[in-house]
């Protein structure tokens, strides 16, 4: 199980399997991919093989790494827990909190390593925004606020909830994820959303609020809009003893004039790719942590908590009301 | 045109009272009777250093027949100090938030009709041009239909008057003093009621000198389907060059727009301390809002922001201050015309 070079099978070729693939290459390990349709970055590509099925990439494979649409993550990490490999699943790791439960204990039943992909505790500015809560710069913690804002994304399986979460259980559960980590356990959840449509285009935004166990107060702002809007991510941290704000946009270090010397807007936050990659850096921790027995930033539990608190923000749309959960 | 100043116990007193002070053909006369807080510069002494006229209290003031009074009392006396001046035929220029209890602003408002007078709201922010701005590519289509926004209004802990911090004056801590200008600011955008209301709050910040929460954070829904979040926290540390400020981004089906109301400065570092230097160098919204109710007083145009304003705004903040206390989400009072 400590291999040098695992054999990493890579299931989904779409827009974050395209995301993982330089990480997964840059590993050391071997990379095959299985997937019912293929993204340009896997096609005609010599350095990964395509398997036959999902079965055979399964049987193949040391460590399965899961970027399908989320309704499928729990049938298949579910498949390659029952025979004996270690997951990577990219976030959520299911859609309700039975299932990714499930996982989560399945996999410890069977001593394997399941590690939920939630890339921003890997981005640069969030990275930081962590070391500097835990070494007590910003003293105790008060009030957070945190937004993703982009495009509806264009994958038609986006816009059907029973297969994505929508815009709280896909998108926003990077930065619940993110006050979990920062702040602890949270007691109450409310949320409130609002869908519609533009000329067959979908929108969908969501406020969550959150309470922690620590007393700290979250606000997480999401937004499938336009488009064309651009890509941006936010914070604003503020405790006893100091505050630390973001804005992408406002740190965005290349600039054109006229815009559009720029490539278009991506799904995904702005990153450095050559330098900080934080899809390769999450799975070089994964792979790390795996040959030395050691703890990933992101354990399975952390991934489970992420959709307790997603599926409380999902239930409080539903009723109105806000949602307490029983401290874990 | 003659203005009563009711009270100097808001800060914004002073600074109404310079713009004031500047614009021709207005007389200007003030009241602020004690007691007031030890240590707190008031009364006939801050009349003195602002050059102001002064009468010792509010009966002289009011009998001295102002054409249009100000109301920059504690939050808590708005109700008692507006009632006194409809009664005397004047229009009425409230800070905010109008009042501390639904009781109070529907009792404002019937004392404003029954009298023939008008109140207008002190929101200074709607007038900014980047509002206005916003406003007018709203209307002429450019975002589509607006679905989401958030806004929030930081500052630091009110500390140049203890009233601020004291529920039974001020009416409660950040929600109270915060929520209303983003709320406002949605009203004037939307022009569509509030219907339902969650926050949560603490006072982890300044816990030593809190006796109500220092940040807040609050969603709102309403009745078209609009979602809203505003952060009210008094979270701009004391040591901060600025005193807070106040923003809004507003999604729309066709894009989005953010505002940094306060954002425009010249920006540094101030090499013996260490510390950032920022010089603010926007528009002055208070004086273009004062500009505008002086204009309603003397040609009977409608006042804009209008006291049904300050009742759906502070129908929010008493919806979120139940909110708070109650763990549970608040359908907010319907203001029936």
């Amino acid at each position: 199980m400590t291999d040098l070079k695992p054999r990493i099978g890579l299931v989904g070729a779409g827009g974050i399997a395209s995301a993982h693939l330089p990480g997964l290459l840059r590993s050391g390990g071997t990379v095959s991919v299985f997937s019912e349709e293929y993204a340009p970055a896997f096609r005609n590509n010599d350095r990964i093989r395509i398997a036959s099925s999902l079965e055979e990439l399964i049987e193949w494979a040391d460590i399965l790494d899961v970027a399908t649409p989320t309704n499928t993550h729990h049938g298949i990490v579910k498949q390659a827990l029952s025979v004996g490999k270690d997951v990577i699943c990219e976030k959520p790791l299911a859609l309700t909190e039975e299932d990714a439960a499930e996982l989560v204990s399945l996999a410890e039943r069977n001593n394997l390593r399941l590690f939920p992909a939630h890339v921003v505790r890997y981005y640069p500015a969030y990275r930081e925004l962590k070391r500097a809560v835990d070494a007590g710069s910003l003293g105790e913690l008060a009030v957070m606020r945190f937004v993703r804002s982009g495009a509806f994304p264009q994958q038609p399986w986006f816009a059907d909830t029973s297969r994505s979460g929508g815009v709280v259980g896909d998108l926003m559960i990077h930065d619940l994820d993110m006050a979990r980590w920062l702040a602890g356990d949270v007691v109450r959840v409310s949320a409130v959303r609002h869908r519609t449509e533009s000329a067959g285009h979908p929108l969908e935004a969501a406020h969550v609020l959150l309470t922690h166990a620590s007393g700290t107060i979250t606000h997480v702002a999401g937004l499938w809009g336009a488009s064309d809007l651009h890509f941006t991510t936010e914070f604003s941290v503020t405790g006893t003893l100091g505050s630390l704000t973001y804005s992408s946009r406002a740190e965005e270090n290349y600039a054109t004039d006229p815009d559009h010397l720029t490539a278009d807007a991506n799904f995904l936050p702005p990153r450095d790719e050559d330098d900080d990659d934080p899809y390769a850096r999450e799975i070089q921790d994964f792979i790390s942590a795996r040959q030395g027995s050691s703890t990933p930033r992101v354990s399975s539990r952390d991934g489970l908590e992420a959709v307790r608190i997603a599926v409380a923000a999902m239930t409080s749309i539903e009723s109105g009301q806000p949602v307490e959960l029983a401290r874990q | 045109m003659k203005i009563a100043i009711m009270s100097f116990a808001h800060t914004h007193a002073a600074g109404y009272i310079h713009l004031l002070q500047a614009t021709p053909g207005i007389e200007l006369k003030g009241a602020d009777p004690g007691p007031h807080p030890r240590g707190e510069v008031r009364g006939c002494r801050l009349a003195d250093t602002l050059g102001v006229a002064y009468v010792p209290d509010y009966d002289e003031l009011l009998a001295w027949g102002p054409d249009a009074v100000i109301v920059t009392s504690e939050n808590r006396r708005h109700r008692e100090h507006v009632e006194m001046a409809a009664e005397t035929g004047a229009d009425i220029l409230c800070e905010k938030p109008l009042a501390t209890t639904w009781e109070d602003g529907l009792a404002m408002r019937e004392a404003v009709a029954r009298h023939g007078v008008r109140l207008m709201m002190a929101f200074p922010v709607r007038f900014a041009s980047t509002f206005t701005r916003l406003r007018r590519e709203y209307e002429a289509g450019l975002l589509g239909t607006v679905f989401a926004i958030r806004g929030a209004n930081n500052g630091t802990l009110p500390t140049t008057r203890t009233w601020f911090t004291e529920p039974a004056l001020s009416g409660g801590g950040a929600l109270v003093d915060h929520v209303v200008h983003i709320a406002d600011l949605i009203d004037a955008l939307l022009g569509v009621a509030p219907q339902r209301v969650t926050a949560t709050t603490n006072r982890i910040l300044h816990s030593h000198r809190a006796r109500a929460e220092t940040a807040g954070l609050v969603t709102i829904e309403y009745a078209d389907g609009t979602i809203a979040a505003v952060d009210c926290s008094w979270s701009e540390a004391d040591t901060s060059p600025v005193w807070g400020d106040v923003r809004m981004s507003v999604a729309g089906t066709s894009g989005t727009v953010d505002i940094d109301f306060f954002g425009p400065a010249v920006r540094g570092l101030d090499s013996s301390t260490g510390k950032p230097a920022v010089r603010r160098y926007g528009q002055d919204f208070d004086k273009t809002m004062l500009t505008s109710f002086l204009d309603s007083v003397r040609t009977g145009s409608p006042m804009e922001p209008s006291i049904d304003v300050g009742l759906r705004t502070l129908s929010i903040v008493v919806a979120a201050q139940e909110s708070a206390r109650t763990g549970r989400t608040v359908e907010v009072h319907p203001l029936k015309p």
